[in-house]
């Protein structure tokens, strides 16, 4: 048996094996504690000044490197600069050297406890919290002290980064080419470490328990395609994992050799497959994967860990590249979907109870008309340079669409005004992730294009669970039958009214899931663009006819369990090579907390 | 913020000046981070006085225990040689929101 095995969220595909580099691990529990002779004071001091000095150097190398967009990080290592300066680190360590002859990292761990104890009477929340970059700074130096490497150009050879978290100006001292795979404590689904991997296309998980029994230099095995890390696996088991790894190198290489043919049934049906993104860099993953455009541009990133908000000129210059690069492919644009629980700092005053039913997405920017306005503008400009749509997210009547569209012409109209290229015909779409709106698709197919149906959320808001609660999130079942009847009903709604309807969430990418989708008669579906290769296969190798015939068959089912037994009986039988290797949403009967 | 306010010599042995903070979010870290750096280009002794807390303007942990939220009356003595110069320094920080120069 492997010494243990353990369990997170696989964020980025693929088997990785190798050994394991713990990064920003705290190695303070084994703080050396010794009294220093008199004689050695002064060597002592040196020593800690030498540390203090060297940590400095290396955050000023880093600060230089910070690129433009993560300007915010780069204050942030300004700030750390600033303490190791302080007085009250490197002098108050100096003094207890001097006065009671500790050892340097003990005489700082001393100063750092001072200071939490001054720290922890502060009402501020916010300033109390910045003594967490206290114990980062005095853990470099401390880490200096005692001579343990944690600079990554000390590891031969290739290593498997793991960490509590990973933050961006973590990765920014990290060299790319000699990570194999992540593996970090924190994070979700749409974490930082998640969209790294996923670019330098190596596996990851996030959210992992107990991650700290891993040591640096253990061999590990991480499999992004199940969330396990086996830690100092058996000779067996290494053999069993390799086999495995060649075989998903083998199945990912043959279906990308066919993912740029287009995704049509055997008998004649044709979906659109496209891809969620929200880095313009990742378009190269879109084409690369087959993808046929982008369905879901999140907007979102571009707001994120920022002071300020970001100006018409820097997003249109983004959104024209986008939109330029997958032209004459479609950009669907979602407008800003934020809630106040993860706004930036300067709309601090929205401290919601319940945030997921609050001043949101669109409810958020017809609350914030100049913002809403800015990116719209931006996204317009954009329209002229590609094949651009756009979408309003979490839209609950007919009345939020209109007002959404009302500022929607009147930056037009000022475009128009200023003599600025646009495209005035656009498409316009609302998602579809409230029950509300569902039930009112009939209404809301008037007033738009097209119909972007929100699964994730959808899911969560018709049974009423939050899927990262660990107590209720058995409930969310994706092919729960009251979500399969509310993707049917507005289906059906955007047919009648000759409207498109996709589809953008897991469920998209869930290769069990997909054979209903099709028989509901999804006109496109949009998912990770690492997904797009293995879904277009399996649709290439189905019948709409057989799709529709387990749909009907699924629809008269009354519990979720009949619906996924069906279904699950359906891929076994027609796809076992699929079902190797991919994890299920519907086999989530408890996702890992 | 004139030198009405300004002690000389025959006061307690520093230069003083009152300052009002106008930043946004009060000696938040950036704005704490920004005091510390420049006084610390000044050989004179400085202190930050909000109430009755006196605290190191060279230190940014000092600064920030000092927890000074927008419309807080800060404070600022300094004691030596360029002690006028410093003030002066720090006090055009405070007006400036710690933005710009």
């Amino acid at each position: 048996m492997a010494d243990s095995t353990l369990t997170g969220i696989p964020v980025a595909t693929g088997i990785a094996i190798g050994k394991a580099f713990f990064v920003n691990r705290n190695h303070m529990a084994n703080l050396p504690r010794q009294i220093v002779a008199a004689e050695d004071m002064p060597a002592e001091i040196e020593r800690l000044r030498a540390a203090f000095k060297s940590v400095e150097t290396e955050l000023a190398a880093i600060r230089e490197q910070v690129p433009e967009e993560l300007k915010s990080h780069g204050s942030l290592i300004d700030t750390h600069l600033m303490m190791l300066k302080d007085p009250k680190l490197a002098g108050a360590s100096e003094k207890y050297i001097e006065t009671l002859g500790l050892n340097a990292a003990w005489a700082l761990e001393k100063a750092v406890s001072d200071q939490e104890a001054t720290f922890e009477a502060i009402k501020d929340q916010y300033i109390r919290e910045r003594m967490q970059d206290v114990r980062v700074v005095a853990e470099k130096v401390q880490t200096k002290l005692m001579g343990v490497k944690t600079d990554l150009s000390s590891i031969s050879g290739r290593a498997i980064i793991m960490a509590h978290d990973l933050t961006p100006a973590d990765t920014v001292e990290l060299q790319v080419d000699k990570i194999m795979a992540f593996a970090t404590v924190r994070g979700g689904k749409t974490s930082h470490t998640g969209i790294m991997a996923r670019s330098l296309g190596i596996p990851a998980l996030v959210g992992v328990g107990r991650l700290e029994e891993v040591h640096d230099g253990d061999l590990v095995i991480i499999d992004g395609l199940t969330g396990k890390i086996v830690i100092n696996p058996t000779e067996s088991e290494l053999a069993e994992y390799n086999e495995r790894a060649a075989l998903f190198e083998d199945y990912t290489r043959k279906i990308r050799r066919h993912c740029h043919l287009p995704a049509e049934t055997f008998d004649g049906s044709r979906v659109m497959v496209q891809a969620n993104i929200e880095l313009v860099e990742e378009v190269t993953a879109v084409l690369d994967n087959g993808g046929e455009g982008v369905g879901l541009y999140r907007t979102e990133y571009a707001y994120l860990n920022r002071t300020t908000l970001p100006t018409e000129e820097e997003l249109a210059e983004k959104y024209i590249d986008l939109a330029a690069i997958m032209s004459p492919r479609k950009v669907v644009f979602r407008t800003l979907d934020l809630g106040s629980d993860k706004f930036i700092a300067s709309y601090g005053e929205l401290n919601e109870t319940n945030p997921a039913m609050g001043l949101r997405a669109i409810r958020f920017c017809l609350k914030n008309p100049q913002l809403f306005k800015t990116q719209l503008r931006a996204i317009l400009r954009a329209s002229a340079y590609g094949n651009v749509s756009l979408m309003f997210p979490m839209i609950s009547g007919v009345k939020e669409v209109r007002q959404a569209k009302a500022w929607l012409a009147q930056a037009k109209a000022e475009l128009r005004r200023e003599g600025v290229d646009y495209d005035p015909d656009m498409p316009i779409g609302t998602m579809i992730e409230l029950p509300a709106a569902v039930m009112i698709a009939e209404f809301l197919a008037h007033e738009v294009d097209f119909f972007s149906i929100g699964t994730n959320d959808l899911i969560q808001y018709s049974i009423g669970v939050d899927r990262t609660n660990r107590h209720v999130s058995y409930l969310y079942q994706p092919l729960h039958p009251a979500t399969l009847r509310a993707i049917k009903l507005v289906v059906d709604a955007a047919h009648q009214a000759g409207i498109e309807v996709s589809l953008c969430g897991e469920v998209a990418s869930d290769p069990f899931c997909v054979p209903i989708l099709l028989g509901m008669g999804i006109d496109s579906i949009s998912m990770t663009p690492q997904a797009i290769p293995g879904i277009k296969r399996i649709i290439r190798q189905t019948n709409m006819h057989d799709c529709r015939l387990l749909l009907k068959d699924v629809l008269e089912c009354r519990t979720v369990s009949r619906i996924n037994n069906l279904v699950m009986d359906n891929i076994f039988k027609h796809f076992p090579e699929e079902v190797t290797f991919f994890s299920s949403l519907l086999e989530n009967d408890e996702l890992p907390s | 913020m004139t030198d009405e306010n300004t002690m000389t010599d025959e006061s307690p042995g520093y230069l003083s000046r009152k300052v009002v903070v106008s930043s946004d979010n009060g000696l938040h870290a950036r704005p704490a981070g920004r005091l510390a750096q420049e006084a610390q280009t000044f050989d004179s002794e400085i202190s930050l006085v909000v109430d009755d807390q006196t605290v190191d303007a060279k230190s940014i942990l000092d600064i920030l225990t000092l927890a000074a939220g927008p419309g807080n009356m800060v404070e600022l003595r300094a004691k030596g040689a360029d002690a006028k110069a410093a003030l002066d320094r720090l006090e055009a920080l405070f007006l400036n929101k710690f933005e710009g120069a």
